[in-house]
């Protein structure tokens, strides 16, 4: 990479509160970072663990994902099962070493526009100093040393099969 | 699931709008243009100065003729504002609406990030790669019809509910009022003089009632209470119980409505013991203890106690703007800090009455603002001055201190801002807390109706600007002060607005709404219920028993389409990735974070 490295954000924003707050922020004119790249979705208790390590996977350097505060979810409890969600997911990225920072929950209304611009440049902010994350390049790597498993295995068994031709032979 | 009919490659046109400057002064939407035109699919990749001006969207309407294009793309601003401008502009192009995907990159793009134009750029390419990514999953979808029962259920018979119900009348639209209290009106009748107009309010709704009464079109249930609620737009079961003597309950009843316009009120703050003196004395009380007591006194001069009044205090602000950490929470643990938009105009109208009335009595103002922002509410306070009442100016996180002298007189401390901090003591014969509004209690109504509060526990509506009497749930409608605080005239305005959103919804035989609704793939379903589990509407997703090909029986997930909200907490659970969501499809999504990260960068790497 010749240029800088930039943090790589993808955000999950409910459609009522989060994402109308985003809107707002830029009516308000408040200046943000731009490495969060929001999708829009209409409640936050669309987001499941797999949304998330998908995009991890996909190459971002961080998750960001946004709802309605509790009690204000327009589908009720929306929020409350992102919340859980969250925990469980929490647990996993513990399990695979990667750092709990790097995927925040932040419940934003549609009126906190001020609230947007600064979880946004604290997360930019934080990601960065976590450096890459670079999933996808570890999969490769991941996938190199398994080719190189495989290939090791594959040499042992020629070895094997050429020391015990005889022995088939006599069998067969 | 029906499978995709068309195989057909993508033809995407790619539309950025430069929004007179807006967009361009930033984003380098030329680059941008000339970038995602690299991308596979893209057909097209144009700019024009104005998208949503006519020869905007006639620019898409014919490209989609000439060039064959079969998925649009428009980059713009928030899809608050246009999505609907180009879903109907990508449908006269004689394609589906729902072949179309907006990207923002005004909101969240150049007016965010006016100093980063680099940045600015390179998040506008990445987020209508995404777009585009997405769109290329998207499938046709068609409007759900349901049938639609043409009449509506008004909760709530205050001025707010009798309006709403009057309109709908005179649309020809039947209408029932079901209201708690047995004579219809609600607050205004507790009020006397009612600003900006001076006309009573009893008055004012006895007249509504008769013009209800008048109306062949309205029934009127009360006292009533609605016991459950269930159904969705078009199709709402209500049950009802008429209530006897005492609000005894007495005989259940059902009725069907198509749509519903919640308009049950508010109720005045209350103040807890000993806020601000209240319940200490009876000298201190709330203002419609005050309007009920003063109303009943003769004109000339006012006794409480048995002793002459001399002096009367307003205080502003009782239960509203309230600060963390200065003012006691209420009960719910939040204090109130919104504004009730009524008191201040009503402190002046009591004020002058007062000094009309008693002119002995000298009147004392304690605010932090005067907020008599409406249409000859200022002339109420240019009336009081001129009548000499007396204004004295709080800072909100230093209430005044209140408490009883030797006499049992009321003494009221603060400092006064202006005369720049000066510590003032006043005594007075009674001190009238002007409080606020706050939500009628309606927890079982938010239930029933699964309805989305604010933080202030007023109802919410989907869009304070662009939907603003519309509630989150398919046809059901906000109007009056269950919204929020509003003066009279703003509750009227909102009921009328929702009743002309209720008429229109019931106009037609038939509803149809947004087709993003859930659906099951059968041959994926396992028959696990959790989704069932997930959702928060009964009825939505219910589990049924289906035939297998050698005989048995399985369990398989169905939605009615009537009955979902489209929140897609389902599909985050399914374990087999069997539900899922149209227009908001797992694929979509996942194309969409692939073009937010890898898709873009191959793009730059080119
Ligand atoms: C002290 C004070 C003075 C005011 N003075 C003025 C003034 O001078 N000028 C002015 O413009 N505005 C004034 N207002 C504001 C005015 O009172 C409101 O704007 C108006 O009453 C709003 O009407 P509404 O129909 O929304 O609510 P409400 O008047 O509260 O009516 C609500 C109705 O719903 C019914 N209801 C409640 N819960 C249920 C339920 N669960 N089921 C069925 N029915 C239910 C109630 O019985 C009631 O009939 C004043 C407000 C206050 C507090
Ligand atoms: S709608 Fe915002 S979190 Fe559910």
């Amino acid at each position: 990479m010749s240029k800088e490295w930039e943090p790589r954000i993808v955000a999950f924003f409910c459609n009522w509160c989060t994402y109308t707050a985003a809107d707002l922020a830029g009516v308000s004119r408040l200046k943000y970072a731009p490495n969060v790249r929001v999708i829009r979705l209409m409640c936050s208790g669309r987001v499941d663990p797999q949304f998330i390590l998908d995009a991890l996977a996909r190459g971002a350097d961080g998750v960001l994902i946004g709802g309605c505060h509790p009690g204000d979810c327009h589908y009720v409890e929306g929020n409350y099962k992102a919340l859980r969600r969250f925990r469980m997911l929490q647990r996993m990225l513990d399990q695979m070493g990667i750092e709990r920072e790097r995927v925040r929950l932040e419940w934003i209304s549609a009126a906190e526009g001020e609230k947007v611009q600064r979880v946004i440049n604290e997360m930019t902010e934080q990601v960065r100093a976590l450096g890459p994350l670079n999933l996808p390049g570890k999969f490769e790597e991941w996938d190199k040393e398994m080719e190189a498993l495989a290939a090791r295995i594959a040499k042992e068994e020629a070895k094997r099969s050429e020391a015990e031709p005889a022995a088939e032979k006599k069998e067969a | 699931m029906e499978p995709e009919k068309d195989e057909e490659a993508p033809k995407i046109g790619v539309y950025v709008c430069r929004c007179g400057g807006n967009i361009s002064d930033v984003v380098d939407v030329e680059r941008v243009a000339k970038t995602i035109a690299e991308m596979e699919g893209v057909a097209i990749s144009k700019v024009h100065t104005f998208m949503c001006s006519d020869p905007g969207q006639s620019m898409i309407v014919e490209d989609i003729k000439k060039e064959s294009l079969n998925r649009v793309v428009v980059a713009s601003c928030s899809p608050f504002l246009h999505e609907l401008t180009f879903r109907n502009a990508v449908q006269r192009g004689g394609l589906n609406p729902y072949l179309y995907d907006h990207v923002n990159i005004r909101e969240q793009g150049s007016w965010a990030h006016k100093s980063d134009p680099e940045g600015a750029t390179a998040k506008a390419i990445r987020l209508i790669a995404a777009g585009v990514e997405k769109v290329k999953h998207a499938e046709p979808l068609e409007r759900i019809r349901l049938s639609n029962h043409q009449r509506a259920l008004v909760l709530g018979g205050g001025a707010a509910g009798m309006k709403a119900a009057l309109e709908l009348a005179r649309r020809g639209i039947p209408a029932v009022i079901i209201d708690k209290n047995a004579e219809l009106g609600g607050h205004i009748k507790e009020w006397g003089k009612l600003f900006p107009t001076d006309e009573d309010g009893q008055t004012l709704a006895a007249r509504l009632r008769s013009e209800v009464e008048a109306e062949k079109d309205i029934e009127v249930i009360a006292p009533a209470k609605v016991t459950k609620i269930s159904g969705f737009v078009g199709n709402y079961d209500v049950a009802f119980e008429r209530l006897g003597e005492g609000g005894k309950p007495g005989e259940e009843a059902k009725l069907t409505v198509g749509a519903i316009i919640v308009a049950t009120g508010f109720e005045p703050y209350r103040p807890a013991e000993g806020e601000f003196g209240y319940r200490k004395t009876p000298r201190v009380m709330t203002m419609p203890e005050f309007i009920a007591w003063a109303g009943s006194q003769p004109n000339g001069r006012l006794t409480l106690d048995g002793r002459e009044v001399r002096r009367v205090g307003f205080l502003h602000c009782v239960g509203s703007r309230q600060i963390e950490g200065v003012h006691k929470p209420q009960p719910d643990g939040r204090v109130n800090t919104y504004c009730s938009r009524v008191c201040c105009s009503t402190v002046l109208n009591q004020a002058v009455q007062v000094r009309k009335r008693f002119p002995s009595v000298s009147v004392l103002d304690f605010h932090q603002d005067i907020r008599s922002y409406g249409r000859g509410h200022e002339d109420y306070y240019i009336e009081a001055s001129n009548r000499g009442v007396a204004f004295f100016r709080y800072h909100g996180d230093e209430p005044p201190e209140v408490a009883t002298d030797a006499e049992g007189l009321v003494r009221l401390r603060m400092k006064d801002y202006l005369t720049w901090g000066e510590e003032i003591e006043a005594s007075m014969d009674v001190l009238v807390l002007a409080v606020g509004m706050t939500p009628s209690p309606i927890g079982d109504l938010i239930d029933m109706l699964k309805l989305a509060t604010g933080h202030d526990r007023f109802l919410q509506e989907v869009h304070p600007k662009l939907r603003p009497v519309e509630s989150s749930v398919n046809g059901v409608f906000l109007a009056g002060t269950a919204q929020a605080p509003m003066t009279l005239e703003e509750a009227l305005c909102s009921a009328g607005a929702a009743a002309a959103k209720a008429a229109a919804l019931l106009g037609s035989e038939y509803v149809e709404v947004d087709p993003f609704v859930a659906r099951v793939d059968e041959a994926k379903c396992t028959g696990c219920e959790r989704c069932v589990e997930e959702c928060a509407y009964s009825g939505a997703i219910v589990m049924v028993e289906k035939e297998t090909e050698g005989g048995g029986k399985v369990k398989k997930a169905e939605v009615n389409a009537g009955l979902c909200a489209g929140c897609g907490a389902c599909v985050a659970v399914c374990p087999t990735r069997a539900i899922d969501l149209r227009g908001w499809s797992l694929k979509e999504f996942d194309s969409m974070v692939d073009g937010l990260v890898s898709a873009a960068e191959r793009l730059a790497a080119k």
